[in-house]
């Protein structure tokens, strides 16, 4: 597909690659492998770095992760809080960019920077202002919708609280992803199909949805691996609560390292959950057929 | 008035701290807050502990000593200015960490060649830090005759920080509300039902709908309810091994039965009306609520539009095992790794800190603590803050159960809040937070030390 590579043709660039690599190879051992692989041996550790703490325990700690009712349950609101928020940000990011994508909406420009400012916002912002805004006496959620619920303390609001949050959020960039998709589309499809009568739905259903099913792929793959790694809104929004009816997976190693210093136990959980992530990251690449 | 006071106190306690050291733990008067130059103390000072300002240290040769802390740079500041006019050889580097950042980096850090000599200390991470302590080259005998709290401080004959305050839960209610509802100063409830009554008279409803809270212990009844009315009832946190949690106590169940039926039955706040209590009074959405000293300064400095007085915890019967739970405000820590001309200096800076008065007041004051030094048990300086003054006549009636660790605190909440927003029975609640709570704890060196509290049975 791709042409091969020139060869590099001077001592000069062999030198230069050389340099990039090694800093390359250099970075990545010291910020990713070996923190990887000290994480690895704490996770079979009784680990406090801060304290000293460092006790063999062998595979107690994968033990304990499996037979936890709470991370059993974090896991099962963590597969709740990634389907509903992928499917919705994909969604009204396919929907979305291809209402800005098409000829009757001017400005395109303006929209698309719209609908992408909350995703350079800090999660950290938008959470504080959602959880202002979900409050019941003097948030604007109850005032506009008339309803007098403690969103963020009712289990059967709260995680859905913070879903909506992390749609709006999230959104606009599947709007900017399907949009690069879009304008990459091939013309002469189209146009083809435009020749044979094609009305607006069969061409989105039957040549620009499956055109865009590598992006598709793309959004929902990045997708998987953020959301089981989301714990900031939960952090900030319901701190898990009430009780334990909003704990995701991602929260749980927060709450196990930083506020228990349990960090054997949250490496346990981390490896667990890195496993899980490769496991849904493979299984979407086989759904879509694409693994290769 | 209110801001007078306050502004009195203030300047009270800076003028107190710009003289520290003035020897005999009396301030003179004719240093003003913004006086630079302090005088400096020649004579010993102190009770039993003294600080002799004629003794050099180091050699009269010149050294740093780095002091880390987080927040309240001027108080530090100020009691570093007194000890270096008595020790001008003595420069001292004041680091400040954010709270959050503190906790992390210090143990990090101690545990290098390059630590801080002198560090702040809170007890609720002392399993983090005391690895790296050194112990206080002051006789353990001579700390018990001047402070408070000091037996539960010893580990194997050795002393590394002790209390210099102790901050406690009081009562703070809204004056307005409180004149509006009918209520004088008679009314001052001493007893839970009382407290109940008074509540009542002060919550207002439209319809079904709280408009203002009579009492709110939203998002804080775990630290200010749960973990210390038990001693009312005369059980303690832990059992007699001062290990294993006792949360599913008959008392434990008993304060959480009365905090669900004040919201469910007596309808004097709701778990939905106001997120956070110490926020809702603030807002001027609830008249009273149940917070430790720190909230004195918070109301003052956040909030000072609310008019509030404060009194005492009310008690079930009027005559409790123990009023509440105290925690204390630490005394600085000593970096055991530090060179050890370092920690001469840094040890000689807490002899300096714990002899002077001044110093003493004007942090107590400053965090709002109630004085561990017995000598200022009846300070005028002290007593004039109403947070302080309502603690003064039972203060040897408050329990510190030891440097808990954090899941005592966010068991009992996940409990509370299973209880008040999921439906979960009382008794399964306690139950799992116990269980939770057993768990965590496994590998805590933690000890209770209730065993020591004065009238302990």
């Amino acid at each position: 597909m791709f042409k091969k590579s020139h060869p590099l043709q001077s001592r000069s660039e062999i030198l230069l690659r050389n340099i990039v690599v090694l800093i390359m190879v250099v970075f990545f051992t010291v910020f990713l492998i070996v923190p990887i692989g000290i994480a690895f041996a704490g996770s079979f550790h009784e680990w406090n770095p801060l304290s000293g703490t460092y006790r063999f325990l062998g595979i107690e700690n994968y033990l304990n992760v499996f037979t936890s009712q709470l991370f059993g349950k974090s896991m099962v609101n963590t597969l709740i809080f990634s389907v509903v928020v992928i499917v919705f940000r994909v969604g009204l990011g396919l929907g979305i960019a291809y209402a800005i994508y098409s000829a009757l909406i001017k400005h395109k420009s303006f929209y698309r920077a719209i609908y992408y400012m909350p995703v350079v916002t800090p999660m950290v912002a938008v959470a504080f202002v959602w959880k202002f805004m979900y409050n019941p006496q003097i948030g604007i959620i109850n005032q506009v919708l008339g309803t007098d619920i403690n969103w963020l303390k009712n289990p059967q609001t709260a995680l859905l609280a913070v879903m909506v949050m992390t749609i709006w959020k999230d959104f606009g960039y599947a709007v900017v992803m399907y949009m690069a998709g879009l304008y990459s589309l091939p013309g002469d499809v189209m146009e083809a199909a435009q020749v044979d009568g094609a009305k607006s739905w069969q061409k989105f259903l039957y040549i620009t949805l499956p055109l865009l099913k590598p992006m598709s792929l793309f959004v929902i793959i990045t997708s998987i691996i953020s959301y089981i790694q989301a714990y900031v809104q939960i952090l900030i929004m319901t701190e898990g609560g009430p009780g334990t009816a909003t704990y995701l997976a991602s929260y749980i190693i927060y709450d196990e390292a930083f506020v228990k210093y349990n960090f054997g136990y949250a490496s346990a959980l981390s490896f667990v959950l890195f496993v899980i992530t490769a496991v849904f990251t493979w299984l979407s690449f086989r759904v879509s057929g694409s693994e290769g | 008035m209110k801001k007078r006071f306050w502004a009195a106190i203030t300047a009270a306690a800076m003028t107190a701290v710009s003289v520290a050291g003035c020897g005999g733990g009396s301030s003179t008067a004719g240093g003003a807050g913004n006086t630079p130059a302090a005088e400096v103390p020649t004579e010993p000072f102190g009770d039993t502990i003294k600080y002799d300002p004629s003794v050099a240290i180091n050699d009269g040769k010149d050294i740093t000593v780095e002091l880390w802390e987080w927040g309240s740079d001027e108080l530090f500041q100020q009691v570093i200015d007194g000890y270096t006019a008595i020790h001008p050889n003595v420069t001292f580097k004041l680091v400040n960490n954010p709270w959050e950042d503190y906790w992390t980096k210090l143990p990090l850090a101690l545990d290098g060649a390059n630590g801080p000599a002198l560090f702040n200390v809170h007890n609720s991470y002392h399993e983090n830090l005391i690895n790296y302590m050194a112990p206080l080259d002051i006789p353990t005998a001579d700390l018990e005759t001047d402070f408070t709290g000091v037996e539960a401080h010893v580990i194997d004959d050795k002393v590394y920080y002790i209390d210099y305050g102790m901050m406690t839960g009081s009562v703070y209610y809204n004056k307005e509300m409180w004149q509006a509802a009918g209520l004088t100063d008679a009314d001052i409830p001493k007893t839970w039902d009382e407290m109940i009554e008074v509540a009542k008279k002060l919550t207002i409803k439209e319809g079904d709908q709280i408009v203002q809270a009579g009492l709110n212990f939203n998002d804080d009844f775990h630290q200010n309810y749960l973990l210390g009315l038990n001693y009312q009832l005369g059980e303690n946190l832990f059992l007699e091994d001062g290990k294993t949690p006792n949360v599913t106590s008959d008392s434990m169940k008993k304060v959480m039965q009365m905090l669900v039926d004040m919201y469910q039955v007596e309808g004097i706040g709701s778990q939905d009306f106001g997120e956070k209590g110490s926020d809702s009074f603030g807002q001027g959405q609830s008249a009273m609520v149940i917070q430790w000293g720190h909230y004195y300064n918070t109301l003052n400095t956040t909030w000072s539009d609310i008019d509030f007085g404060v009194f005492e915890i009310p008690t079930f019967d009027g005559n409790p095992y123990a009023y509440n739970r105290y925690n204390g405000e630490s005394t600085f820590g000593i970096n055991k790794n530090a060179p050890a001309d370092q920690q001469a200096v840094a040890q000689d800076f807490v002899k300096y800190f714990l002899a002077n008065d001044d110093a003493q007041i004007a942090f107590c004051l400053a965090m709002s603590v109630f004085p561990a030094k017995k000598s200022l048990a009846d300070n005028e300086q002290v007593l004039e803050n109403p947070s302080l003054q309502v603690l003064a006549e039972h203060i040897d009636r408050y329990i510190w159960p030891g440097p808990m660790p954090s899941t005592m605190e966010t068991s009992l909440k996940k409990a509370g809040e299973d209880i008040f927003f999921n439906g979960v029975d009382i008794d399964t609640a306690l139950n799992e937070a116990q269980q939770n709570i057993i768990k965590d704890m496994a590998s805590s060196s933690f000890e209770s030390v209730e065993n020591l509290y004065k009238y302990a049975e």
